[in-house]
Protein backbone atom coordinates (compact mmCIF):
# COMPACT_ATOMS: atom_id res chain seq x y z
CA UNK A 1 0.00 0.00 0.00
CA UNK A 2 2.90 2.28 0.07
CA UNK A 3 2.48 3.93 -3.31
CA UNK A 4 -1.31 4.81 -2.33
CA UNK A 5 -1.89 8.65 -1.78
CA UNK A 6 -2.25 9.83 1.47
CA UNK A 7 -6.17 10.01 2.63
CA UNK A 8 -7.84 10.49 5.61
CA UNK A 9 -9.71 8.25 7.68
CA UNK A 10 -12.16 8.16 10.14
CA UNK A 11 -13.02 5.16 11.74
CA UNK A 12 -15.68 4.42 14.45
CA UNK A 13 -15.29 1.59 17.41
CA UNK A 14 -11.70 1.28 16.96
CA UNK A 15 -10.13 0.10 19.82
CA UNK A 16 -10.83 -3.57 19.32
CA UNK A 17 -12.33 -6.20 16.30
CA UNK A 18 -12.39 -5.53 12.86
CA UNK A 19 -11.87 -1.35 13.90
CA UNK A 20 -8.79 -2.20 15.44
CA UNK A 21 -7.24 -3.96 12.54
CA UNK A 22 -8.12 -1.59 9.70
CA UNK A 23 -6.83 1.25 12.07
CA UNK A 24 -2.82 -0.87 12.59
CA UNK A 25 -2.85 -1.34 8.90
CA UNK A 26 -3.68 2.18 8.10
CA UNK A 27 -0.93 3.70 10.27
CA UNK A 28 1.21 1.05 9.03
CA UNK A 29 0.87 2.53 5.82
CA UNK A 30 1.22 5.87 6.83
CA UNK A 31 -1.96 6.96 6.20
CA UNK A 32 -4.22 9.63 8.58
CA UNK A 33 -6.42 8.10 10.98
CA UNK A 34 -8.80 9.84 13.28
CA UNK A 35 -10.04 6.54 15.08
CA UNK A 36 -13.27 6.70 18.09
CA UNK A 37 -14.03 4.85 21.14
CA UNK A 38 -15.98 5.27 24.02
CA UNK A 39 -13.31 5.18 26.37
CA UNK A 40 -9.66 6.58 24.71
CA UNK A 41 -7.32 4.94 26.99
CA UNK A 42 -8.27 1.19 26.06
CA UNK A 43 -8.10 2.92 22.50
CA UNK A 44 -4.49 4.33 22.71
CA UNK A 45 -3.55 1.31 24.84
CA UNK A 46 -4.85 -0.80 21.79
CA UNK A 47 -3.22 1.22 18.94
CA UNK A 48 0.10 1.54 20.75
CA UNK A 49 1.36 4.41 19.63
CA UNK A 50 1.82 8.01 19.62
CA UNK A 51 2.30 8.69 15.85
CA UNK A 52 1.44 11.99 14.28
CA UNK A 53 -0.95 10.63 11.71
CA UNK A 54 -3.18 8.85 14.75
CA UNK A 55 -5.47 11.13 16.32
CA UNK A 56 -7.49 9.15 18.94
CA UNK A 57 -10.78 11.12 20.10
CA UNK A 58 -13.40 10.03 22.67
CA UNK A 59 -17.17 10.13 21.25
CA UNK A 60 -20.29 8.72 22.28
CA UNK A 61 -21.77 7.59 18.53
CA UNK A 62 -25.40 7.90 19.60
CA UNK A 63 -24.94 11.51 20.53
CA UNK A 64 -24.99 14.01 17.92
CA UNK A 65 -22.87 16.59 19.43
CA UNK A 66 -20.38 14.43 20.39
CA UNK A 67 -20.40 13.00 16.52
CA UNK A 68 -20.13 16.78 15.21
CA UNK A 69 -17.28 17.39 17.30
CA UNK A 70 -15.35 14.21 16.38
CA UNK A 71 -15.63 14.97 12.75
CA UNK A 72 -15.21 18.32 13.05
CA UNK A 73 -11.86 17.93 14.91
CA UNK A 74 -10.54 15.55 12.34
CA UNK A 75 -10.93 17.65 9.68
CA UNK A 76 -9.09 20.64 11.43
CA UNK A 77 -6.15 18.31 12.16
CA UNK A 78 -5.64 16.90 9.20
CA UNK A 79 -7.36 19.62 6.51
CA UNK A 80 -9.92 16.70 4.72
CA UNK A 81 -11.83 13.44 5.35
CA UNK A 82 -11.81 11.12 2.63
CA UNK A 83 -13.13 7.74 4.15
CA UNK A 84 -16.04 7.43 6.76
CA UNK A 85 -15.57 3.17 8.01
CA UNK A 86 -18.70 3.30 10.43
CA UNK A 87 -17.61 -0.12 12.34
CA UNK A 88 -18.98 0.54 15.87
CA UNK A 89 -21.40 -1.75 16.40
CA UNK A 90 -22.13 -5.44 18.43
CA UNK A 91 -24.18 -8.28 18.90
CA UNK A 92 -27.45 -8.38 20.06
CA UNK A 93 -29.28 -11.81 20.84
CA UNK A 94 -31.96 -12.75 22.06
CA UNK A 95 -36.35 -13.10 20.79
CA UNK A 96 -38.15 -10.05 19.88
CA UNK A 97 -40.40 -10.96 23.19
CA UNK A 98 -37.35 -11.46 25.81
CA UNK A 99 -35.28 -8.38 24.87
CA UNK A 100 -36.74 -4.82 26.52
CA UNK A 101 -37.72 -1.75 24.48
CA UNK A 102 -34.34 0.15 26.25
CA UNK A 103 -32.37 -3.05 25.03
CA UNK A 104 -33.68 -3.04 22.09
CA UNK A 105 -33.30 0.71 21.56
CA UNK A 106 -29.79 0.90 23.39
CA UNK A 107 -28.73 -1.43 20.17
CA UNK A 108 -30.34 0.91 17.59
CA UNK A 109 -28.16 3.71 19.49
CA UNK A 110 -24.75 2.62 18.41
CA UNK A 111 -25.35 -0.11 15.59
CA UNK A 112 -27.91 2.50 13.51
CA UNK A 113 -28.07 6.01 14.86
CA UNK A 114 -24.51 6.52 15.91
CA UNK A 115 -23.89 5.67 12.35
CA UNK A 116 -26.84 8.18 10.81
CA UNK A 117 -25.05 10.95 13.17
CA UNK A 118 -21.09 10.21 11.45
CA UNK A 119 -22.68 10.30 8.11
CA UNK A 120 -25.00 13.60 8.78
CA UNK A 121 -22.11 15.24 9.61
CA UNK A 122 -19.37 14.02 7.74
CA UNK A 123 -21.22 15.42 4.16
CA UNK A 124 -21.12 18.44 4.95
CA UNK A 125 -17.47 18.02 4.40
CA UNK A 126 -17.29 15.02 1.40
CA UNK A 127 -19.66 17.56 -0.46
CA UNK A 128 -17.55 20.58 -0.06
CA UNK A 129 -14.25 18.13 -1.59
CA UNK A 130 -16.51 16.61 -4.29
CA UNK A 131 -15.26 13.01 -2.99
CA UNK A 132 -15.21 10.79 -0.57
CA UNK A 133 -16.11 7.05 0.85
CA UNK A 134 -18.61 6.08 3.17
CA UNK A 135 -17.93 2.38 4.04
CA UNK A 136 -20.82 0.88 6.98
CA UNK A 137 -19.82 -2.28 8.22
CA UNK A 138 -23.48 -4.14 8.27
CA UNK A 139 -23.53 -7.84 8.84
CA UNK A 140 -24.78 -10.96 6.67
CA UNK A 141 -27.47 -11.22 9.32
CA UNK A 142 -28.10 -7.82 7.57
CA UNK A 143 -29.02 -9.90 4.29
CA UNK A 144 -30.67 -12.87 6.28
CA UNK A 145 -31.40 -13.00 9.94
CA UNK A 146 -30.41 -16.20 11.67
CA UNK A 147 -33.38 -17.14 14.65
CA UNK A 148 -32.61 -15.60 17.56
CA UNK A 149 -31.12 -12.61 16.56
CA UNK A 150 -34.26 -10.60 15.61
CA UNK A 151 -32.81 -6.82 16.72
CA UNK A 152 -29.55 -7.00 15.83
CA UNK A 153 -30.87 -8.17 12.08
CA UNK A 154 -32.87 -5.46 12.08
CA UNK A 155 -30.34 -2.92 13.02
CA UNK A 156 -28.16 -4.50 10.12
CA UNK A 157 -30.76 -4.90 7.76
CA UNK A 158 -31.19 -1.14 8.11
CA UNK A 159 -27.72 -0.37 7.90
CA UNK A 160 -27.67 -1.98 4.57
CA UNK A 161 -31.23 -0.37 3.56
CA UNK A 162 -29.79 3.22 4.13
CA UNK A 163 -26.76 2.26 2.44
CA UNK A 164 -28.11 1.73 -0.70
CA UNK A 165 -30.10 5.12 -0.64
CA UNK A 166 -27.25 6.82 0.62
CA UNK A 167 -25.47 5.20 -2.67
CA UNK A 168 -27.62 7.59 -5.19
CA UNK A 169 -28.02 10.31 -2.75
CA UNK A 170 -24.82 11.36 -2.88
CA UNK A 171 -23.11 10.00 -5.95
CA UNK A 172 -23.26 13.50 -8.12
CA UNK A 173 -20.90 14.67 -5.44
CA UNK A 174 -18.59 11.90 -6.52
CA UNK A 175 -18.98 10.63 -2.69
CA UNK A 176 -19.30 6.66 -2.76
CA UNK A 177 -20.86 4.33 -0.46
CA UNK A 178 -20.48 0.76 0.55
CA UNK A 179 -22.05 -1.59 2.90
CA UNK A 180 -20.18 -4.27 3.88
CA UNK A 181 -21.51 -8.14 5.22
CA UNK A 182 -19.17 -9.47 7.01
CA UNK A 183 -20.08 -13.58 8.11
CA UNK A 184 -17.88 -14.78 11.21
CA UNK A 185 -15.11 -13.57 11.72
CA UNK A 186 -12.46 -14.13 14.58
CA UNK A 187 -12.79 -11.01 16.78
CA UNK A 188 -14.45 -10.69 20.52
CA UNK A 189 -17.58 -10.23 19.13
CA UNK A 190 -18.86 -12.97 20.65
CA UNK A 191 -17.04 -12.58 24.35
CA UNK A 192 -19.88 -11.73 26.85
CA UNK A 193 -17.95 -8.12 27.24
CA UNK A 194 -19.20 -7.90 23.52
CA UNK A 195 -22.03 -9.99 22.88
CA UNK A 196 -25.70 -8.91 24.89
CA UNK A 197 -27.81 -11.42 25.41
CA UNK A 198 -31.19 -10.50 27.26
CA UNK A 199 -31.73 -9.54 31.47
CA UNK A 200 -34.63 -12.09 31.33
CA UNK A 201 -34.98 -14.84 28.50
CA UNK A 202 -37.71 -16.81 28.49
CA UNK A 203 -36.69 -20.32 28.67
CA UNK A 204 -39.38 -21.90 26.25
CA UNK A 205 -38.02 -19.95 23.81
CA UNK A 206 -35.90 -23.38 23.28
CA UNK A 207 -34.71 -22.59 19.42
CA UNK A 208 -33.78 -19.20 20.06
CA UNK A 209 -31.05 -20.74 23.04
CA UNK A 210 -30.11 -23.83 20.51
CA UNK A 211 -28.98 -21.22 17.68
CA UNK A 212 -27.36 -19.24 20.69
CA UNK A 213 -25.66 -22.17 21.84
CA UNK A 214 -24.43 -23.18 18.59
CA UNK A 215 -22.79 -20.00 18.28
CA UNK A 216 -21.07 -19.91 21.34
CA UNK A 217 -19.59 -23.11 20.45
CA UNK A 218 -17.92 -21.03 17.44
CA UNK A 219 -16.34 -18.40 19.41
CA UNK A 220 -12.82 -18.21 19.04
CA UNK A 221 -12.98 -20.23 15.89
CA UNK A 222 -15.06 -18.41 13.45
CA UNK A 223 -13.17 -18.96 9.82
CA UNK A 224 -12.68 -15.35 9.38
CA UNK A 225 -9.46 -13.38 9.25
CA UNK A 226 -9.84 -10.07 10.49
CA UNK A 227 -6.72 -9.22 9.34
CA UNK A 228 -7.92 -9.59 5.82
CA UNK A 229 -11.37 -8.03 6.19
CA UNK A 230 -9.34 -5.37 7.46
CA UNK A 231 -7.27 -5.05 4.04
CA UNK A 232 -10.11 -5.80 1.93
CA UNK A 233 -12.28 -3.17 3.12
CA UNK A 234 -8.85 -0.73 2.98
CA UNK A 235 -8.66 -1.64 -0.97
CA UNK A 236 -11.85 -0.82 -1.38
CA UNK A 237 -11.84 2.63 0.08
CA UNK A 238 -9.40 3.26 -2.65
CA UNK A 239 -11.02 1.94 -5.08
CA UNK A 240 -12.79 4.40 -7.51
CA UNK A 241 -15.12 1.54 -8.38
CA UNK A 242 -16.39 0.27 -5.32
CA UNK A 243 -19.61 -2.46 -4.68
CA UNK A 244 -22.48 -1.06 -3.03
CA UNK A 245 -22.83 -4.57 -1.35
CA UNK A 246 -19.53 -6.76 -0.11
CA UNK A 247 -20.14 -9.59 1.40
CA UNK A 248 -16.82 -10.88 3.33
CA UNK A 249 -16.22 -14.88 3.64
CA UNK A 250 -17.62 -17.80 2.54
CA UNK A 251 -20.36 -18.36 4.83
CA UNK A 252 -20.95 -15.40 3.87
CA UNK A 253 -21.13 -15.58 0.40
CA UNK A 254 -22.92 -18.87 0.53
CA UNK A 255 -25.64 -18.20 3.01
CA UNK A 256 -26.44 -14.47 0.54
CA UNK A 257 -26.76 -16.85 -2.43
CA UNK A 258 -28.99 -19.42 -0.52
CA UNK A 259 -31.27 -16.48 0.93
CA UNK A 260 -31.78 -15.58 -2.89
CA UNK A 261 -33.02 -18.45 -3.81
CA UNK A 262 -35.03 -19.20 -1.43
CA UNK A 263 -36.50 -15.77 -1.35
CA UNK A 264 -36.67 -15.64 -5.74
CA UNK A 265 -38.48 -19.40 -5.64
CA UNK A 266 -41.10 -17.69 -2.81
CA UNK A 267 -41.70 -15.02 -4.85
CA UNK A 268 -42.72 -17.07 -7.77
CA UNK A 269 -44.80 -18.96 -6.54
CA UNK A 270 -47.00 -15.76 -4.97
CA UNK A 271 -46.47 -13.81 -8.42
CA UNK A 272 -49.86 -14.22 -9.24
CA UNK A 273 -51.42 -12.88 -5.69
CA UNK A 274 -48.55 -9.88 -6.11
CA UNK A 275 -49.83 -9.00 -9.42
CA UNK A 276 -53.33 -9.03 -8.30
CA UNK A 277 -53.65 -5.74 -6.59
CA UNK A 278 -53.50 -2.99 -9.06
CA UNK A 279 -56.54 -1.34 -10.42
CA UNK B 1 -70.95 -21.13 12.97
CA UNK B 2 -68.16 -20.24 11.74
CA UNK B 3 -64.56 -19.51 13.71
CA UNK B 4 -64.35 -15.68 13.60
CA UNK B 5 -61.07 -14.59 14.35
CA UNK B 6 -59.92 -11.59 16.28
CA UNK B 7 -57.14 -9.17 14.92
CA UNK B 8 -55.00 -6.24 16.22
CA UNK B 9 -55.08 -3.52 13.57
CA UNK B 10 -52.59 -0.60 14.18
CA UNK B 11 -53.08 2.68 12.36
CA UNK B 12 -56.65 2.24 11.51
CA UNK B 13 -57.79 5.61 10.99
CA UNK B 14 -57.00 5.96 6.80
CA UNK B 15 -55.30 4.19 4.14
CA UNK B 16 -54.71 0.09 4.87
CA UNK B 17 -55.80 0.36 8.65
CA UNK B 18 -59.32 1.85 7.74
CA UNK B 19 -60.01 -1.02 4.97
CA UNK B 20 -59.11 -3.69 7.62
CA UNK B 21 -61.62 -2.56 10.02
CA UNK B 22 -64.38 -2.09 7.37
CA UNK B 23 -63.41 -5.31 5.33
CA UNK B 24 -63.22 -7.70 8.68
CA UNK B 25 -65.78 -6.33 10.37
CA UNK B 26 -68.01 -7.09 6.60
CA UNK B 27 -67.17 -10.74 6.78
CA UNK B 28 -68.20 -11.23 10.58
CA UNK B 29 -64.39 -10.92 12.34
CA UNK B 30 -63.73 -9.25 15.67
CA UNK B 31 -62.28 -6.26 15.14
CA UNK B 32 -59.66 -4.17 18.01
CA UNK B 33 -58.31 -1.26 16.26
CA UNK B 34 -55.54 1.65 17.17
CA UNK B 35 -55.26 5.32 16.28
CA UNK B 36 -53.12 8.14 18.03
CA UNK B 37 -57.02 9.79 18.11
CA UNK B 38 -59.91 8.19 19.13
CA UNK B 39 -62.12 10.41 17.19
CA UNK B 40 -60.53 10.19 14.15
CA UNK B 41 -61.25 6.66 14.06
CA UNK B 42 -64.60 6.81 15.29
CA UNK B 43 -65.41 8.89 12.90
CA UNK B 44 -63.59 7.03 10.15
CA UNK B 45 -64.84 3.68 11.19
CA UNK B 46 -67.81 4.52 13.01
CA UNK B 47 -69.72 1.58 15.60
CA UNK B 48 -70.15 -2.33 15.49
CA UNK B 49 -70.31 -4.58 18.02
CA UNK B 50 -67.80 -6.57 17.03
CA UNK B 51 -65.70 -3.51 17.06
CA UNK B 52 -63.03 -2.18 19.21
CA UNK B 53 -61.70 1.56 18.97
CA UNK B 54 -58.76 2.23 20.93
CA UNK B 55 -56.58 5.31 21.35
CA UNK B 56 -53.02 4.22 21.55
CA UNK B 57 -49.49 6.23 21.56
CA UNK B 58 -47.73 2.96 20.14
CA UNK B 59 -43.98 4.03 21.03
CA UNK B 60 -45.57 4.12 24.43
CA UNK B 61 -45.27 0.26 25.51
CA UNK B 62 -47.83 0.60 28.50
CA UNK B 63 -50.21 2.24 26.10
CA UNK B 64 -50.10 -0.61 24.02
CA UNK B 65 -49.87 -3.04 27.07
CA UNK B 66 -53.27 -1.91 27.73
CA UNK B 67 -54.48 -1.79 24.46
CA UNK B 68 -54.01 -5.27 23.95
CA UNK B 69 -54.95 -6.51 27.30
CA UNK B 70 -58.29 -4.99 26.67
CA UNK B 71 -59.24 -6.24 23.27
CA UNK B 72 -58.01 -9.63 24.70
CA UNK B 73 -60.36 -9.00 27.52
CA UNK B 74 -62.88 -8.04 25.39
CA UNK B 75 -62.84 -10.82 22.20
CA UNK B 76 -61.03 -13.65 24.26
CA UNK B 77 -58.71 -14.38 22.25
CA UNK B 78 -56.39 -12.13 19.87
CA UNK B 79 -55.75 -14.19 16.43
CA UNK B 80 -53.99 -12.07 14.11
CA UNK B 81 -51.76 -8.97 14.52
CA UNK B 82 -51.21 -6.29 11.68
CA UNK B 83 -48.58 -3.74 12.27
CA UNK B 84 -49.61 -1.31 9.58
CA UNK B 85 -48.64 2.03 11.44
CA UNK B 86 -45.94 3.92 10.23
CA UNK B 87 -45.10 6.81 7.85
CA UNK B 88 -42.95 7.69 5.03
CA UNK B 89 -39.72 10.49 5.40
CA UNK B 90 -38.29 12.06 2.52
CA UNK B 91 -34.57 13.41 3.13
CA UNK B 92 -31.15 12.60 2.86
CA UNK B 93 -29.03 11.72 6.15
CA UNK B 94 -27.84 15.12 5.92
CA UNK B 95 -30.79 17.44 5.64
CA UNK B 96 -32.44 15.39 8.38
CA UNK B 97 -32.22 16.00 11.65
CA UNK B 98 -30.96 13.40 14.88
CA UNK B 99 -34.53 13.94 16.10
CA UNK B 100 -36.65 13.77 12.38
CA UNK B 101 -34.86 10.67 11.89
CA UNK B 102 -35.06 9.05 15.40
CA UNK B 103 -38.77 9.78 14.90
CA UNK B 104 -39.64 7.93 11.93
CA UNK B 105 -38.09 4.52 13.56
CA UNK B 106 -40.25 5.44 16.69
CA UNK B 107 -43.06 4.55 15.05
CA UNK B 108 -42.37 2.19 12.52
CA UNK B 109 -40.25 0.40 14.24
CA UNK B 110 -39.72 0.25 17.93
CA UNK B 111 -44.14 1.26 17.88
CA UNK B 112 -44.16 -2.30 16.37
CA UNK B 113 -41.60 -3.86 18.10
CA UNK B 114 -43.97 -3.05 21.30
CA UNK B 115 -47.08 -4.54 20.00
CA UNK B 116 -44.68 -7.75 19.27
CA UNK B 117 -43.61 -7.78 22.75
CA UNK B 118 -47.18 -7.56 24.15
CA UNK B 119 -48.68 -9.56 22.12
CA UNK B 120 -46.75 -12.53 22.12
CA UNK B 121 -47.22 -13.90 25.62
CA UNK B 122 -51.15 -14.05 24.18
CA UNK B 123 -49.99 -16.02 21.20
CA UNK B 124 -47.46 -18.29 22.71
CA UNK B 125 -50.01 -18.92 25.67
CA UNK B 126 -52.55 -19.84 22.62
CA UNK B 127 -50.23 -22.11 20.59
CA UNK B 128 -51.64 -20.03 17.69
CA UNK B 129 -51.85 -16.43 15.90
CA UNK B 130 -50.38 -14.71 13.00
CA UNK B 131 -48.27 -11.73 13.15
CA UNK B 132 -48.34 -10.06 9.74
CA UNK B 133 -45.57 -6.70 9.58
CA UNK B 134 -46.26 -4.78 7.23
CA UNK B 135 -42.96 -3.42 5.63
CA UNK B 136 -42.80 -2.08 2.09
CA UNK B 137 -41.29 -2.32 -1.27
CA UNK B 138 -38.60 0.56 0.31
CA UNK B 139 -38.00 -2.35 2.80
CA UNK B 140 -36.73 -4.63 -0.15
CA UNK B 141 -34.52 -2.25 -2.48
CA UNK B 142 -33.30 0.66 -1.75
CA UNK B 143 -34.16 2.14 -5.21
CA UNK B 144 -35.36 5.79 -3.74
CA UNK B 145 -33.59 8.40 -3.96
CA UNK B 146 -33.98 10.62 -0.64
CA UNK B 147 -35.73 7.76 1.59
CA UNK B 148 -33.08 6.22 3.16
CA UNK B 149 -34.30 6.77 6.50
CA UNK B 150 -37.54 5.61 5.58
CA UNK B 151 -35.99 2.38 3.85
CA UNK B 152 -33.79 1.94 6.72
CA UNK B 153 -36.67 1.50 9.17
CA UNK B 154 -39.01 -0.94 6.47
CA UNK B 155 -35.68 -2.53 5.66
CA UNK B 156 -35.62 -3.49 9.88
CA UNK B 157 -39.29 -4.42 9.78
CA UNK B 158 -38.17 -6.82 7.32
CA UNK B 159 -34.83 -8.31 8.72
CA UNK B 160 -36.72 -9.08 12.46
CA UNK B 161 -39.95 -10.51 10.92
CA UNK B 162 -37.39 -13.29 8.93
CA UNK B 163 -35.90 -13.57 12.64
CA UNK B 164 -39.38 -13.54 14.34
CA UNK B 165 -40.90 -15.78 12.26
CA UNK B 166 -37.92 -18.41 13.08
CA UNK B 167 -38.26 -18.30 16.55
CA UNK B 168 -41.81 -18.28 16.89
CA UNK B 169 -42.65 -20.98 14.90
CA UNK B 170 -42.11 -23.64 17.87
CA UNK B 171 -45.50 -21.99 19.01
CA UNK B 172 -47.43 -22.75 15.87
CA UNK B 173 -47.53 -18.82 14.73
CA UNK B 174 -46.97 -17.61 12.30
CA UNK B 175 -45.06 -14.59 10.66
CA UNK B 176 -45.65 -12.52 7.01
CA UNK B 177 -43.48 -9.51 6.15
CA UNK B 178 -45.85 -7.54 3.66
CA UNK B 179 -44.21 -5.72 0.98
CA UNK B 180 -46.60 -3.20 -0.60
CA UNK B 181 -45.01 -0.81 -3.65
CA UNK B 182 -47.09 2.04 -4.36
CA UNK B 183 -50.84 2.14 -3.29
CA UNK B 184 -53.44 4.84 -3.36
CA UNK B 185 -53.79 6.11 0.08
CA UNK B 186 -52.84 9.34 1.97
CA UNK B 187 -49.27 7.53 2.42
CA UNK B 188 -47.71 10.55 -0.29
CA UNK B 189 -50.25 13.71 1.23
CA UNK B 190 -49.27 16.38 2.99
CA UNK B 191 -50.18 15.35 6.28
CA UNK B 192 -48.22 11.73 5.84
CA UNK B 193 -45.66 12.18 4.02
CA UNK B 194 -42.43 13.88 6.18
CA UNK B 195 -40.02 15.90 5.16
CA UNK B 196 -37.32 18.00 5.83
CA UNK B 197 -37.36 21.10 8.32
CA UNK B 198 -34.21 22.21 6.36
CA UNK B 199 -33.56 20.93 3.07
CA UNK B 200 -30.43 21.08 0.76
CA UNK B 201 -31.04 21.93 -2.31
CA UNK B 202 -27.81 20.86 -3.88
CA UNK B 203 -29.33 17.32 -3.16
CA UNK B 204 -31.23 17.26 -6.99
CA UNK B 205 -31.90 13.97 -7.41
CA UNK B 206 -33.51 13.77 -3.84
CA UNK B 207 -35.14 17.57 -4.74
CA UNK B 208 -36.99 15.69 -8.16
CA UNK B 209 -37.56 12.88 -5.90
CA UNK B 210 -39.71 14.96 -3.64
CA UNK B 211 -41.19 16.97 -6.57
CA UNK B 212 -42.13 13.47 -8.25
CA UNK B 213 -43.97 12.14 -5.08
CA UNK B 214 -45.80 14.77 -4.08
CA UNK B 215 -46.92 16.26 -6.87
CA UNK B 216 -47.07 13.27 -9.66
CA UNK B 217 -46.61 10.21 -7.77
CA UNK B 218 -49.35 11.17 -5.18
CA UNK B 219 -53.50 10.28 -6.47
CA UNK B 220 -51.90 8.44 -8.82
CA UNK B 221 -50.55 5.32 -7.57
CA UNK B 222 -51.15 1.81 -9.15
CA UNK B 223 -52.35 -0.41 -6.38
CA UNK B 224 -55.75 -0.10 -5.58
CA UNK B 225 -55.84 -0.56 -1.55
CA UNK B 226 -58.71 -2.32 -1.19
CA UNK B 227 -57.50 -5.52 -3.20
CA UNK B 228 -54.34 -5.22 -1.42
CA UNK B 229 -55.95 -5.77 2.20
CA UNK B 230 -58.67 -8.11 0.72
CA UNK B 231 -55.21 -10.16 -0.21
CA UNK B 232 -53.70 -10.06 3.10
CA UNK B 233 -56.69 -11.31 4.59
CA UNK B 234 -56.93 -13.87 2.02
CA UNK B 235 -53.39 -14.45 3.24
CA UNK B 236 -54.78 -15.20 6.86
CA UNK B 237 -56.80 -17.76 5.84
CA UNK B 238 -53.95 -19.79 4.38
CA UNK B 239 -52.21 -22.53 6.63
CA UNK B 240 -49.25 -21.91 5.49
CA UNK B 241 -48.76 -18.94 4.96
CA UNK B 242 -45.74 -17.50 3.50
CA UNK B 243 -43.31 -15.37 4.90
CA UNK B 244 -42.58 -12.43 1.92
CA UNK B 245 -45.69 -10.97 0.81
CA UNK B 246 -45.01 -8.71 -1.91
CA UNK B 247 -47.91 -6.45 -3.20
CA UNK B 248 -48.35 -4.96 -6.66
CA UNK B 249 -46.66 -5.16 -10.07
CA UNK B 250 -44.30 -2.46 -9.26
CA UNK B 251 -43.37 -4.08 -6.45
CA UNK B 252 -42.81 -7.74 -8.49
CA UNK B 253 -40.51 -5.83 -10.66
CA UNK B 254 -38.30 -3.98 -8.06
CA UNK B 255 -38.12 -6.97 -6.20
CA UNK B 256 -36.82 -9.13 -9.40
CA UNK B 257 -34.66 -5.84 -10.38
CA UNK B 258 -32.82 -5.88 -6.64
CA UNK B 259 -32.19 -9.59 -6.53
CA UNK B 260 -30.52 -9.37 -10.56
CA UNK B 261 -28.55 -6.38 -9.03
CA UNK B 262 -27.16 -8.10 -5.87
CA UNK B 263 -26.65 -11.25 -8.24
CA UNK B 264 -24.13 -9.35 -10.44
CA UNK B 265 -22.58 -7.87 -7.51
CA UNK B 266 -22.06 -10.81 -5.75
CA UNK B 267 -20.49 -12.56 -9.18
CA UNK B 268 -18.31 -9.76 -9.73
CA UNK B 269 -16.82 -9.68 -6.12
CA UNK B 270 -16.67 -13.34 -5.18
CA UNK B 271 -13.03 -13.52 -5.45
CA UNK B 272 -12.63 -10.90 -3.13
CA UNK B 273 -15.60 -12.56 -1.04
CA UNK B 274 -14.11 -15.50 -0.10
CA UNK B 275 -10.62 -14.25 0.42
CA UNK B 276 -11.04 -13.46 3.68
CA UNK B 277 -10.54 -16.72 5.61
CA UNK B 278 -8.06 -17.92 7.79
Amino acid sequence: MQDKIKKTWFITGASKGLGLAIVKQLLAAGQNVAATSRNIASLTTAVGTTHKNFLPIQANLADDTSVKQAIAETNTTFGSIDVLINNAGYGIGGSLEELTDAEVRTAFDVNVFGTINTIRHVLPYMRQQQSGHIINIASIAGFTAGTGWAPYAATKFAIVGLTEVLADDVRAFGIKATVVAPGAFRTNFLNDDSLAIPQNPIADYADVRASHQHYLTMNGNQAGDPEKAAAVMIEAGFNPNPPVHLFLGTDAYTRALAKIESLTNEIELLKDITTSTDY
Amino acid sequence: MSTNKTWFITGASKGFGLLFVQQLLAKGDNVAATSRNISDLEKAAGTHPNFLPLEVDLTNEQSVATAINTTVAKFGKLDVVVNNAGYGLLGTLEELSDAESRGNFEVNVFGLLNVIRQAMPHLRAQGSGHIFNISSIGGFTGNFPGFGIYCATKFAVTGLSESLAAEVKEFGINVTIVLPGYFRTNFLEAGSLAVPKNSIDAYRSTRDSQQAHQNDINGNQAGDPEKGVAKIIKVAEEANPPLYLFLGSDALNLAHAKIAAVDTEIAAWRAVSVSTDF
